[in-house]
């Protein structure tokens, strides 16, 4: 299986065998949740990423892309989350062109289990899968392990009892689209306030046979305060010990330079 | 993710080992059992998952189809018995479809027992697989830990299982009728999830006879009496 | 004043007050059973001190993991005063680090410092209280106070004292101190804005020769805004730190005593 490079790995034990300590992965603390509901299913997830005790990301998205009709929520290392995702989401796609029929459900999630397992773990990849195909609706979840449960309502990540706590009291077997809405944002709201690796937003995707409409951020209950006053210094208060001046022009004689136009879609969000 | 030392046998050859488990691991904490009977044979268990104490589902199907009369009770870690269930029903699937004949319960447990010892340094399974066949009717074979085969007249495996022993060594009784075996097993597992903290939520079992598989699902608000579905 | 700067007691270098700390050695397979007295509860507390004033100040968010036990469970205590409620109070302590051992320092200083007051009929002073907590903590000094301690006051002259402790006794008057959880991301702040740090006056010279900002006392107002904006800050980007804000300002005329609430998330 290619992908993996293990070069590091003998250099990298023998550091840690003598002390070093491991470099730390962004972790996504995390509430993630989904349900289903009569014509559909939903998923929802809280935007801070971790890395210890300090926030990463404050705004994160935790919702990934598989194909149009299924979407996975992640939890644990946010690399691995990422990539996983993304690989499958690949894999899936040339699947559907090579059969001329719709990813399903249980495709994607039997690719996942299988991936993740074959890793034993080491892959810290915690997801939420859900989806319509030509099957029905479907909701999975899938342990770092490959172990997969099939449930009417599921959460994951480190709010996931606070999340299951409001499942296990509000659900019940038949909701409308806007109570399965309500409910699995209020499950993330209580892993956002009672679970300190969850916090800032609700991210929500509904998928229906129809089509899958992403909420990013549905709900914003911790918008930053104002700050008291301006911390802007006098231009001129940072010490310059020494000067040199490149001009854009001559820019070119010390990196390449390829002009790129960005058009708001798929560029990088920018925390601000 | 690391492994223990405590995974290999001691010189006195008995050491249970309770330490299998990598970190953060689903476990299926676990009552399962399987029985022959007159017609055929009855797999049963309860539906607890958990991942250290927390409840990772409490509604879990343990109970998994590999051929259409060929069933297993999986325990241990959930996602190594569900990768070797995967990898049987495809290995039988497969048989099927070349030898143009269904394959037989010793076929698969002999399937399962190759996959869990070749890799036992890497599993933690405890299987039970229960099958009906034409030749043989109802048969129950056990593969605990090390990937060893046993054919039982009935079979109890997982954590909870070892509160029950003496119940069933007292009660099962050789070519039960359906009924009283269908009672044997839930009041077996009914002892089991009252005493075992990792077993609990609901009874399921499948009757694997001539007819075919037929579910059963008891549920814990009704003391496990009524059956639903 | 080394252990000052890494917070944990316990450990050497740069960690975090998070309970995340690589079981270091451990024999693989081997499982040691240890009672392991100290919990870390997080949290953050902030002192400056004034011309005639001195302002301290704490989240109210008491955790342990990833967990919250409580939104509402002050650090900040006054010592010394006479009445239960401490109304006549002159000095007070904040504490961070594991409650439980914050709570009986706390106590033991508050009734060191009544106990000098009945004797002398005079309230003990921040010098000689300063003093006296550093013996406290250092009596323990193989079973530790896991608490980072600040004393709060006004000296001899009138003018705000700040006194800052590691868990064992070691101590200095400062001008301004961060402690806890989210002292390594507000201290920097606190250079900045209390002392100027890194602060030049522009065009005063070339290089090396550009003037530093000077410092001046800065107004119990401005000072109260730069606490409120150090937490609002803290809160966004460290997970112990939330909930509420206590904040008290001593001055000759008494203790006052204010709760405002911060972020929950």
């Amino acid at each position: 299986m290619p992908g993996f490079d293990f070069s590091n790995y003998n250099r990298n034990a023998a550091l840690h065998a003598r002390g070093v300590p491991l470099p730390k992965a962004t972790s996504t603390g995390t509430t993630i949740v989904g349900c289903i509901y009569d014509g559909g299913v939903v998923i929802a997830a809280d935007t801070r990423a971790t890395s210890g005790p300090i926030v990463a990301d404050k705004n994160c998205e935790k919702l990934h892309y598989i194909a149009s009709n299924i979407w996975c929520a992640g939890a644990g290392t946010a690399a691995d989350t990422e990539f996983t995702t993304s690989l499958i989401s690949s894999q899936l796609e040339l699947h559907s062109l090579s059969t001329g029929r719709k990813p399903r459900v249980v495709t994607c999630m039997t690719m996942l289990k299988q991936h993740l397992f074959r890793y034993q773990g080491h892959i810290g990849a915690y997801l939420v899968v859900a989806g319509v195909d030509p099957t029905g609706t479907h909701l999975f979840t899938v342990h770092a392990h490959g172990s997969t449960d099939k449930l009417p309502y599921v959460t994951m990540g480190s709010g996931s009892l606070a999340a299951m706590s409001v499942f296990e009291t509000q659900w019940k077997p038949s909701l409308t689209q806007d109570e399965a809405v309500k409910l699995c944002a209020d499950a993330i709201e209580s892993g956002i306030w009672n679970d300190l690796g969850s916090g800032s937003n609700v991210d929500v995707a509904i998928i229906t046979p129809d089509k899958t409409t992403l909420k990013r951020n549905y709900i914003k209950p911790n918008e930053r305060s104002q700050k008291l006053r301006s911390y802007a210094f006098a231009k001129g208060s940072t010490a310059v010990l020494n000067e040199k001046i490149i001009r854009k022009e001559d820019i070119s004689d010390f990196v390449s330079v390829h002009e790129i136009a960005v058009e708001g879609g798929d560029s990088m969000e920018v925390d601000t | 993710m690391e492994f223990g030392n405590s995974g290999s046998l001691r010189e006195d050859g008995i050491h249970l080992d309770m330490d299998r488990l990598k970190k953060g691991e689903v476990n299926l904490g676990t009552s399962i059992m399987a029985v022959t009977f007159k017609d055929g044979v009855i797999l049963g268990a309860d539906s607890r998952t958990t991942t250290g104490a927390y409840i990772a589902n409490r509604v879990t199907d343990k109970l998994t189809q590999v051929h259409d009369t060929i069933w297993c009770c999986r325990s241990g870690s959930a996602a190594d018995t569900q990768a070797v269930a995967d990898i049987v029903k495809y290995q039988l699937e497969l048989f099927a479809m070349t030898n143009r004949k269904a394959p037989t319960t010793q076929t698969a447990a002999a399937i399962f027992q190759e996959i869990t010892y070749s890799n036992k340094d890497r599993l933690s399974a405890g299987l039970i697989i229960a099958g009906w066949d034409e030749r043989h009717g109802g048969q129950v074979y056990s593969i605990p830990l090390g990937g060893s085969l046993h054919k039982q007249p009935y079979s109890i495996g997982g954590s909870g299982s070892t509160y029950i022993y003496g119940f069933c060594d007292a009660n099962w009784k050789e070519g039960m009728e359906e009924a009283a075996a269908v009672d044997f097993v839930k009041s077996a597992l009914r002892e089991a999830i009252k005493w075992d903290g990792s077993s609990g939520g609901v009874i399921r079992m499948v009757v694997l006879t001539a007819k075919g598989a037929d579910r059963h699902l008891y549920l814990p608000d009704t003391d496990y009496k009524v059956r639903h579905a | 004043m080394a252990a000052m700067f890494s917070q944990n007691p316990l450990m050497n270098g740069p960690n975090y007050s998070f309970n995340d700390a690589p079981t270091v050695n451990a024999p693989e397979g081997a499982r040691q059973h240890r009672f392991d007295p100290y919990t870390d509860n997080g949290g953050s507390t902030l002192a400056i001190a004034g011309a005639d004033f001195t302002v301290m100040a704490g989240d109210t968010r008491l955790t342990s993991g990833y967990s919250i036990n409580s939104r509402h469970h002050p650090k900040l205590f006054k010592i010394g005063g006479t009445t239960a409620d401490q109304k006549d109070a002159t000095l007070v302590l904040s504490v961070v680090g594991f409650a439980a051992d914050g709570e009986a320092l706390k106590e033991r200083l508050d009734v060191i410092c009544k106990m000098y007051r009945f004797r002398h009929g005079k309230p003990m002073s921040a010098k000689a209280c300063a003093q006296r907590l550093s013996t406290i903590l250092y009596q323990k000094r193989f079973f530790p106070y896991y608490a980072y301690a600040i004393l709060g006051g006004l000296d001899e002259e009138g003018k705000g004292a700040v006194y800052s402790y590691d868990p064992v006794g070691s101590y200095e008057r400062e001008q301004c101190r961060a402690g806890g959880a989210a002292a390594s991301l507000i201290m920097p702040f606190l250079d900045n804005q209390v002392n100027f740090k890194n602060q030049y006056i522009p065009g005063s010279g070339e290089g090396h020769a550009l003037q530093e900002r000077e410092r001046r006392p800065l107004a119990r107002e401005e000072v109260e805004i730069l606490v409120k904006d150090a937490f609002d800050g803290a809160v966004e980007r460290h997970i112990e730190v939330g909930d509420g804000l206590q904040m008290m300002v001593i001055t000759k005329d008494g203790i006052e005593e204010v709760f405002l609430p911060l972020k929950r998330d």
